[in-house]
């Protein structure tokens, strides 16, 4: 209510200039239309999880993009299912696929199917004449929001200026106030398409209560984000879309670590305004290490182009790290290192992505009450071991009050042994805990379980 | 009143400790109040090891007579929480002082339910006598940060007793009717009523004995065990009724890790004799075993996995604590300590070089610079931080010519630079 007030109060104020420009509410009507809801549910074995978000479509076929933190990264992307799309202010729901996840640009990809596609106008109509207009500071800018779920994801305006534009390494425009949902389209005055609101930043309030006098809370807006990606970092990456619901091929580097380099050290090390980031460890069987790159080498040019200085710092290693996603495995990639105070030159060719979390193989057994998951790269790389030498399985989630948590199993537990034999490969280890589970004369089984470098011997009771 | 609990309560005393504290960045000092009793006719003074530590820059005993008379340490043991302490003889003797000493009483006769006396000085009410029974004489209680941050409990077991124990206490005698102390007064459980432990005298009288023949620590010897008890197991490992203790986990790069040990094993035998570790409270008996080895010793460990049993080889090193050195380097609002073997393994570091910052003073060069608690320092401009005196040195050369300096930091297993700015 409150904006709508401002908005009248606006017309009255400044009719001269709006009058020349397109009404907004037209405008609105049109652009609504390239906005959606995305549901889908995450299926454990336990539970099945609903998640929605927000989603922009961005051309004819009806595929939608949704934001990176709109899907959570342990669940397989097989457990992700009964994806569903809402149009704005519509209870109906229309089925829709998932497409997966595209590593540069952290999107994910969904499909509209082909009934509701008719009803979807993609954001690109509202481009302009092919070029992505940057707004000037405090220029103008509106977008759109969607209500929750009981209020039929109901479309609302939201209004702001441009407060400021930063290279976060993606160039984003923080407005005064927030502007769209995230994951939603803004535009400027004209209705053309100036970039897509991101995840909302944080902002520090201080919380007083009787007890606490002014703590500190960091507060995030889920709903309603005031930043967001200008179009010139969005459309030429719309046709990123995943071939595979993997999102593979991936590529890979293997330089573990990377810790941005800041201004004092860099004159410290006389490299005056050089932007680096320290590699804290090169992984062993990766590309970096073929390469020739070594724990603690400064990287500081990509392709013979230095790191670009960035604000803040962190957003260099953010900048290095896409700069490896963009690319495909088997491309070369040039690195200017400091190591010491020699300056190294090395070439990469980049490799596939290991196996992801999301990827790995897993189980669940109800009576013993534990997925048990296939160990990962990743996981070698958390628990500090050779990835060269993976064994065992990790205890993926425990349910409460089962037999296994009863007999202390906890979630990321690595299970080293099953009544004494070890757990070399998945498959083994499936096939005994599937004889385990099925077995009714079986009263309890014993498990060799690592926690942080410790170990201990659990012994599950089935009876 | 039986004649030896009132020379008993003649030999109990307040003790009061200055010690400096590293935390915060600075050097600070705090000080504490606790209670001890008097061993001997030449001043020896036994109390708790979180009473009176090697901080300790002052401490001054309040004997029985209300006199106040300083005092040194002379013995140090975290793993007990024992610690020893000499008064000031030549100071007795100007000040013609008098005091009483207490006899030692054999702990392992007493029986749940005898009648017991706690004295000392809780919340600073000096000669307090409070009274209760044994509740358990033969408790198993371990805290790998129970002695201001040492490990604790290991080696022995403790003594139960519902006798008020309250803060002050610490370091206080549990005595019989006939005035014979039988465990020194060391801890309660917060927030529960009458569950006070002492530590029983036959411990007390083995580390003394230990400290004076040692001049000040107990030598320990360490394999990198970590037991548990076999119960509800015996039948998972086919084993006898009461043989053999389970090994939960072996530490990496350890002696036993070395020898080819691996969690799950169990433990038969050691250098010939068998080993019941059934219960908990059976397991401090075997860890001292092991401890009593003369460092370097070869040990002969029998042990079982699956079906197979084997003799192992294993060579014993001084056991350390998880707790290094600790230094603060004022200039740069820095205090640190040293990465021991222990906590080295304990995080899974690959060597024991470096130093762990304990605390960052805001305002000063290492706040300011980025650094914080937790992160491990591992190279001061171009030299690796293997001691403690590199960092010191390097403190006292930025302090005669305060100029710029590159810390390498490792904060989990991601490395970072900071300039530290004078």
């Amino acid at each position: 209510m409150k904006f709508r007030l401002l908005f009248f109060a606006a017309f009255l104020l400044a009719p001269a200039a709006l009058r020349a420009a397109a009404d907004l509410p037209a405008l609105w009507a049109e652009r609504v239309k390239c906005v959606v809801s995305v549901e889908y549910v995450t299926e454990t074995e336990t539970e099945r999880r609903p998640t929605i978000s927000m989603g922009t479509v961005i051309d004819a076929h009806g595929t939608i993009i949704i934001p990176s933190g709109a899907i959570d990264p342990r669940a397989a992307t097989w457990q992700l299912k009964d994806f569903k799309l809402y149009l704005p202010g519509d209870a109906a729901s229309s089925p829709a696929e998932y497409l997966g996840q595209d590593a540069f640009s952290g999107w994910h990809f969904v499909r509209a199917g082909e009934t509701t596609r008719a009803k979807l106008t993609p954001v690109t109509v509202f481009t302009g004449q092919g070029t992505s207009p940057v707004p000037a500071l405090a220029e103008f800018v509106w977008g759109i929001g969607l209500r929750n779920k009981d209020e039929d994801f109901a479309p609302y305006i939201m209004q702001s200026h441009v407060a400021l534009i930063q290279s976060l390494p993606q160039r984003t425009a923080i407005a005064q106030h927030e502007v769209a949902g995230p994951g939603l389209p803004v535009f400027n005055r004209d209705g053309v398409l100036i970039g897509i609101a991101a995840t909302s930043f944080g902002q520090s309030f201080l919380q007083f209560s009787r007890r606490n006098r002014g703590d500190p809370v960091l507060l995030v807006n889920v709903e309603e984000s005031s930043a967001f990606m200008l179009a010139e970092e969005i459309l030429p990456n719309l046709g990123r879309i995943p071939k595979h619901v993997s999102g593979r091929p991936l590529a890979w580097l293997g330089a573990y670590g990377l810790e941005p380099m800041d201004r004092d050290v860099a004159k410290f090390l006389k490299l005056e305004a050089q932007s680096g980031a320290v590699v804290s460890e090169v992984l062993e069987g990766s590309p970096a290490e073929k390469a020739g790159l070594k724990d603690r080498d400064i990287i500081l040019a990509l392709d013979g182009k230095p790191l670009p200085s960035l604000k803040p710092e962190r957003v260099v290693v953010t900048w290095l790290e896409r700069e490896i996603d963009r690319r495909v495995p088997g491309d070369t990639v040039a690195l200017t290192v400091l190591r010491g105070s020699a300056r190294v030159e090395l070439k990469a060719v980049l490799g596939e992505e290991p196996k992801l979390l999301r990827e790995a193989d897993r189980k669940y057994y109800d009576r013993l009450g534990f997925t048990a998951r296939e160990f990962v790269y990743g996981d070698a790389i958390e628990r500090r071991v050779k990835a060269a030498e993976p064994s065992g399985v990790v205890a993926h989630s425990v349910k409460p009050s089962s037999p296994a948590a009863i007999a202390g199993l906890r979630q990321d537990d690595w299970i080293k042994e099953i009544d004494g034999a070890e757990a070399t490969s998945f498959t083994l280890v499936a096939a005994k805990l599937a004889e385990i589970e099925t077995d009714q004369a079986r009263a309890e089984f014993v498990l060799l379980v690592s926690r942080s470098g410790e170990t201990a011997v659990l012994r599950i009771k089935l009876r | 009143m039986k004649r030896g609990f009132k020379q008993l309560l003649e030999s109990v005393v307040k003790i009061d400790v200055r010690e400096v504290a590293f935390e915060a960045g600075t050097k600070r000092f705090t000080g504490g109040i606790g209670s001890g009793v008097i061993l001997s006719a030449d001043g020896l003074v036994l109390t708790n090891a979180h009473v009176a530590s090697p901080r300790a820059v002052e401490i001054n005993v309040t004997l029985a007579n209300l006199e106040r008379v300083s005092a040194k340490l002379v013995g140090w043991d975290h793993w007990t929480d024992l610690a020893l302490l000499r008064i000031d003889l030549v100071e007795v003797k100007r000040r013609s002082l008098k005091f009483s000493h207490a006899d030692l009483g054999e702990s392992g006769k007493l029986f749940p339910g005898q009648e017991v006396f706690a004295v000392g000085t809780p919340h600073g009410l000096t000669r307090t006598v409070t009274r209760g029974i044994i509740s358990n004489n033969n408790r198993y209680f371990e805290d790998t940060r129970g002695v201001n941050g040492y490990e604790t409990g290991a080696f022995n077991t403790w003594l139960q007793t519902d006798a008020a124990i309250n803060p002050g206490n610490s370091g206080g005698p549990l005595v019989t009717n006939d005035g014979k102390v039988i465990g020194i007064s060391s801890r309660t459980y917060l927030g529960a009523n009458n569950l006070g432990f002492a530590i029983p005298s036959s411990t007390a009288q083995r580390v003394v004995a230990g400290m004076l023949r040692e001049g000040g620590g107990i030598t320990r010897s360490y394999i990198g065990i970590v037991p548990k008890e076999l119960q509800d197991l015996e039948n998972f490992y086919s084993l006898a009724l009461n043989t053999g203790m389970l090994i939960n986990s072996v530490e990496p790069g350890s002696p036993a890790a070395k020898a080819g040990l691996r969690s799950g094993d169990i433990l038969l035998t050691l250098n010939g004799a068998s080993i019941d570790g059934r219960f908990p409270e059976q397991l401090p008996p075997i860890q001292n075993l092991i401890a009593n080895q003369p460092v370097g010793a070869s040990l002969k460990l029998t042990v079982k996995r699956g079906t197979e049993t084997r003799d192992y080889a294993v060579v014993t090193e001084k056991l350390e604590s998880r707790v290094g050195e600790e230094w603060a380097l004022e200039k740069w609002g820095l205090s640190v300590r040293k990465v021991s073997r222990a906590y080295a393994r304990e995080n899974q570091l690959d060597d024991a070089s470096g130093v762990v910052v304990i605390g960052v003073q805001p305002g000063f060069p290492a706040a300011a610079a980025g650094v914080s608690r937790g992160d491990i320092i591992t190279k001061i401009n171009d030299q690796l931080v293997l001691s403690l005196d590199v960092i010191k040195a390097a403190q006292a050369a930025y302090e005669t010519k305060p100029e710029p300096t590159l810390f390498e930091v490792q904060r989990n297993r991601r490395v970072s630079l900071y300039i530290l700015k004078p």
